[in-house]
């Protein structure tokens, strides 16, 4: 058995761009959910609108392609009237931040046993490469055409300010980490969010000098900054660049959750 | 069958249909005048092994009813009129995806926040067409606390039978009255069909309605809003398969209007005939029991929409329809498109009752 | 096992050169006929789980296989007696 199995072959091949961090993500999850021998029949993928969104399409269990933003409340109603149901929940950054970042926090809060996996690439891909509220300031796209002058959200940060159970964030570069983060997050009662940092090539990348797939890549790459090393900074005094992340878990707790399988 | 007697409210009658018919899951946010659905339903809904949850706006418990449904639960929610403006984008996903659900929309003063505390009925254009595109849904309209607890009973086996969001549009004045009911011994429960195995799950049989095929039962469904095929893929850019579905859709409801038509007709050979739902019907039975001399006809509906005309033509001998709502003439404009008699539309703002002296005068005034 | 990039799902992305760690990969040449340069195998003698998958009775690595966006790359069983490069090393 391998990830492979649980995609519906035959709408394969996807319609993600050539090159799109999205279906790096889909994979890992697969390959967690795979490695935690859990039934097609007992698995329910729930997600909004937009690039990301567009996966529970591509596999092979029972699925629920929602509202803009909402993927979390449709969520909440199957996990809590059907606990047995494993339910994993694919959204983006506009999906989760934006419209649905009341749904998020009060998800966190309740700690609902979901399993959250938020490709975040930064931008509105689907709807052509629109601003999100993740966009790096000074980062170009169609509705920030002078640079983006918002301060972006830290999603991680969010989560566990509103106490979800597991929070942890690699990038598509960091395929076996993210693995094993989505590992993590599917073993642990309550919420667990892993949020994923995923190259746009056609809408990002295409708009702020990654030319190639593998220039973005390799971006996400260098400015990783591991939460080790983050810390060991903090504790010598050195001076965090501003444009570096940290990857990693950065939250696990056992506070008490909702809805978990009996 | 035997039945006990109980002096409810009528909020308390809907939350007690809805147990009885097996409600499962109930997924709230507390707005006046609904609020004592909710909390009925947050009291008694986990002693009977069902769940409870308080969500954090109307949008995520439209979402969660939704999501709850698929799982097999039947499921509810109830609101009024500044969350019902909120729930439409989810509407219109159950009605899309064809989910079964109950919504309560206990109406109030509107627009906006409008009156909380007072009576109205002015949700009944937006019930029909208040998310965006063409879909088609059942509404019921309660007058007495009774019709309360059998309107909810029967909006449950609607609901499941026509996969179909199903709306109980009660007002406040029925939600908040106190009034002796009869509660029966036990009630009629019509269940979900099942989807055959091999079936595709949105391949509609002759009566227009897909098998449902649960979450968790081996059928691997993948359910969207997007435009679909019949095995549930989305197929967005298919000008035909787009018209087959909607089409679909809207004649599922409309095409069974008369199998689910509830009203009663009363003097079918007037030359006056009243047609009221909800709480102006006791105002117009009240007219018609201090008038019993004159010639004075009444069609009181239960099911709004789909709207049954065909009741109109029952009344072979009519002159003028009176139509008295708490709106500016909502169900009369329905009205006024199936008939070629005057239809004389009785609006009342505010929030009070029809008074019987109301209904008169406009009588008087059409001798 | 012998690795297979399938042609009717590359994009030509190239991330699989990018992240394998024995570089097994190289850049292709030859568009094909959707018009893609799809990777080739430049040194397959180095790839661990073509090695070893029988060995450990597992797979190994697999990087590739995960960061491809498109489900391209799989491995698939030899021909008996197929001639393939053996590299011994020290």
């Amino acid at each position: 058995m391998s990830f492979e199995d649980w995609y519906r072959q035959d709408r394969l091949p996807h319609i993600y761009c050539a090159g799109c961090g999205n279906g790096t993500i889909i994979n890992c999850t697969l390959a967690a959910i795979d490695q935690m021998g859990w039934k097609k029949e007992e698995t329910v993928f729930v997600s909004g609108i937009g690039c990301s969104s567009r996966a529970p399409g591509y596999i092979l269990t029972d699925s629920l392609h929602t509202t803009h933003g909402r993927a979390l409340a449709f969520a909440t109603g199957v996990k809590m009237a059907n606990p047995c149901l494993n339910v994993v929940v694919f959204t983006g950054d506009g999906d989760l931040a934006a419209i649905g970042g009341n749904h998020f926090i009060h998800a966190c809060r309740r700690n609902i046993d979901l399993t959250v996996v938020c490709m975040n690439n930064q931008i509105y891909g689907m709807t052509g490469g629109q601003g999100s509220p993740t966009t790096p300031i000074g980062c170009l796209s169609s509705t920030t055409p002078f640079g983006c002058a918002e301060t972006p959200f830290d999603l991680c940060e969010l989560a566990t300010a509103a106490g979800a159970n597991y929070v942890s964030r690699w990038t598509s570069y960091h395929v076996k980490e993210l693995e094993k983060a989505v590992r993590s997050g599917l073993e642990t009662p309550g919420f667990s969010f892993i949020e994923a940092l995923v190259q746009c090539p056609t809408a990002f990348g295409r708009r702020n000098k990654f030319r190639q797939v593998a220039d973005h890549v390799e971006y996400l790459r260098t400015h990783s900054l591991l939460k080790a090393k983050r810390d060991r900074m903090l504790e010598s005094g050195e001076k965090i660049p501003g444009d570096m992340f940290v990857v990693g878990e950065l939250t696990r707790r056992n506070r008490p959750a909702m809805g978990v399988k009996p | 069958m035997t039945s006990r007697l109980e002096f409810w409210q009528g909020n308390t009658a809907c939350a007690e249909g809805a147990l009885a018919a097996g409600c499962t899951f109930f997924g709230g946010y507390p707005i006046t005048p609904s609020t004592e659905i909710a909390e009925h339903m947050a009291a008694k809904l986990p002693k009977k092994g069902g769940v409870f949850i308080q969500m954090e706006d109307e949008i995520a418990s439209m979402a969660s009813i939704i999501g709850a449904s698929w799982t097999g639960a039947r499921a509810m929610t109830a609101t009024s009129g500044p969350g019902f403006s909120l729930m439409m984008e989810n509407i219109g996903f159950a009605a899309m995806t064809e989910t079964p659900c109950v919504v309560v929309n206990v109406q109030r003063g509107g627009p906006s926040t409008g009156q909380p505390t007072m009576s109205a009925q002015g949700d009944m254009m937006q019930v029909r067409f208040g998310s965006h595109g063409d879909y088609a849904i059942i509404a019921l309209c309660p007058a007495t606390v009774q019709e309360m607890y059998e309107l909810t009973v029967k909006a449950f086996n609607l609901a499941d039978k026509y996969r179909v969001p199903v709306f109980l549009m009660a007002d406040e004045t029925i939600g908040h009255m106190r009034e002796k009911i009869l509660i029966p011994d036990k009630v009629e429960r019509v269940g979900r069909k099942p989807l055959m195995r091999g079936t595709l799950p949105f391949k509609a049989d002759a009566d227009l309605i897909p098998g449902f095929g649960q979450f968790g039962t081996g059928h691997h469904i993948h359910v969207t809003g997007l435009t679909h095929d019949e095995r549930g893929y989305p197929c967005a850019t298919n000008p035909k398969l787009h018209a087959a579905l909607v089409q679909r859709l809207v004649d599922k409801i409309e095409t069974a209007r008369y199998e689910m038509a509830d009203y009663d007709i009363i003097n079918p050979e007037s030359s006056k005939v009243f047609i009221a739902y909800g709480a102006p019907v006791r105002t117009v039975q009240q007219v018609m029991h201090d008038n019993k001399d004159k010639d004075i006809g009444f069609l009181r509906l239960r099911t709004v929409w789909p709207f049954p005309e065909r009741a109109l033509a029952r009344f072979r001998n009519v002159q003028e329809f009176f139509v008295p709502e708490m709106n500016l003439g909502q169900i009369a404009r329905e009205i006024e498109r199936h008939v070629k008699v005057p239809v004389i539309s009785i609006p009342k703002l505010g929030g009070e009752l029809h008074t019987p002296a109301d209904l008169v005068a406009p009588l008087e005034a059409h001798q | 096992m012998k690795l297979a990039i399938d042609e009717t799902r590359c994009k030509g992305c190239n991330l699989c050169i990018k992240v394998c760690p024995y570089k097994i990969f190289k850049e292709g040449k030859n568009l094909n006929r959707k018009g893609i340069a799809i990777p080739e195998l430049d040194r397959p003698e180095r790839c661990a789980n073509c090695r070893l998958q029988y060995l450990y009775g597992r797979q190994i690595c697999g990087v590739c296989q995960l960061i491809c966006p498109d489900q391209a790359i799989h491995w698939v069983e030899e021909e008996p007696y197929e001639p393939h490069k053996v590299a011994i090393e020290y």
